[in-house]
């Protein structure tokens, strides 16, 4: 299961067997729910999810490297703050792989961005679209069965969209998940 | 008269009969009354419900305070967005109506204050109320409801978050 995680860069950290695939076909009497099938859930599903942010959380940390390099001073002490916690969702999840028995995917060296960072304004996008790339590797492990993790990474998910806006000015409908009313999907968008 | 009374206590049998249907009386089921709807659609129901009590809020807090337009329009159409993705996960049988009725939360009965400092901060707090209330109940929704309700949080945290940012901001 290592490995399984993106470890080409910032653009693959949705895990795309986390998604949930919108099939149900109900019957004519009761009211439903287009509902993903659980797959056969066990350490390894639960390993590859977390893997997926670790992976994507590595990307960030490098990528709030490259932002706070561009910005002013006050600029940089909030991507500053926003790296650090990165950081302590990184050791979080480290953590947890290493419970289960799982050597965590290791950060690269460098990684691609997602386009050309020169200046205030490039760096804040890229810190918005990691915050966004961020919240659905988190969106991949809110589809486990597990609460506990549910909840919690429910709660990075939150904290993602919450940097995301501070940076940018503006929300998001749908943080971590693909925008528009068709079938819900866990794969971050291709471009920022 | 006597007919009328037959007719009553046909029409009372005939609901004394719904529990029992709804019991998981299989062999009366299937004679064609719809089983009862999943806790999931329950869930849904209710996330639906806050996301149109939300809209209704921002309606009345833009026709109350137009000077706020600029800035609470682009949150009514991202709730606008969640309550068509969530009505999209919602099979309702033929006959029924595809919207449920709103049911306004109780935070929604706050009133709005007056001015557009009040009508922000009501809206905050509601906001609030509503990412707390879906990640509360997250446990127990299947998975891609789990998703999209976590990714609905998320976004009413930081409407919140902007909300309050303008409060500050005058």
């Amino acid at each position: 299961m290592t490995g399984a995680a993106g470890t080409t860069g910032p653009a693959t950290t949705g895990s795309g067997s986390t998604g949930p695939a919108a099939t149900d076909t109900a019957g004519p009497g009761a009211a439903r729910t287009v509902t993903a099938r659980t797959d056969a859930a066990g350490p390894g599903r639960t390993a590859a999810a977390l893997q997926s942010a670790l992976a994507a959380e590595n990307a960030a940390i490098y990528g709030y490297g490259v932002a706070g390099a561009q910005l002013g001073t006050a600029a940089r002490e909030r991507a500053l703050r926003d790296w650090t916690e990165h950081e302590v969702a990184r050791d979080q999840l480290q953590a947890m792989l290493t419970s289960l028995g799982v050597k965590p995917v290791a950060a690269q060296p460098a990684y691609r961005l997602p386009f050309p960072v020169h200046g205030t304004r490039a760096a804040i996008s890229l810190a918005g679209y990691l915050e966004n790339q961020v919240a659905a590797a988190y969106l991949g492990i809110v589809a486990l069965d597990d609460s506990r993790l549910r909840t919690w990474s429910a709660g990075q998910a939150q904290a993602c969209a919450l940097r995301a806006t501070t940076w940018l000015g503006r929300t998001a409908a749908f943080p971590g998940l693909a925008s528009g009313t068709g079938p819900a999907t866990a794969r971050p968008s291709a471009s920022p | 008269m006597r007919a009328d009374l037959r007719r009553r206590s046909v029409l009372a049998a005939a609901m004394m009969a719904v529990p029992l249907v709804a019991a998981g009386c299989k062999g009366v089921g299937a004679l064609g009354t719809p089983p009862e709807p999943g806790p999931d659609v329950a869930m849904l129901r209710g996330a639906i419900g806050t996301e149109q009590a939300l809209i209704a809020r921002y309606r009345s807090a833009m026709a109350g305070s137009p000077a706020l337009a600029g800035t609470l329009s682009p949150l009514l159409a991202q709730h606008r967005e969640h309550l068509a993705r969530l009505t999209s996960m919602l099979i309702e049988p033929p006959g029924r109506s595809a919207s449920p009725q709103a049911t306004p939360s109780p935070a929604s009965t706050a009133a709005p204050g007056t001015g557009p400092a009040a009508t922000l901060a009501a809206l905050e707090a509601a906001e609030s109320d509503a990412a707390r209330s879906l990640a509360g109940r997250l446990a127990l929704a299947p998975p891609a409801l789990a998703q999209l309700m976590a990714s609905i949080a998320a976004s009413e945290a930081s409407h919140a978050l902007l909300l309050r940012t303008h409060e500050a901001g005058g």
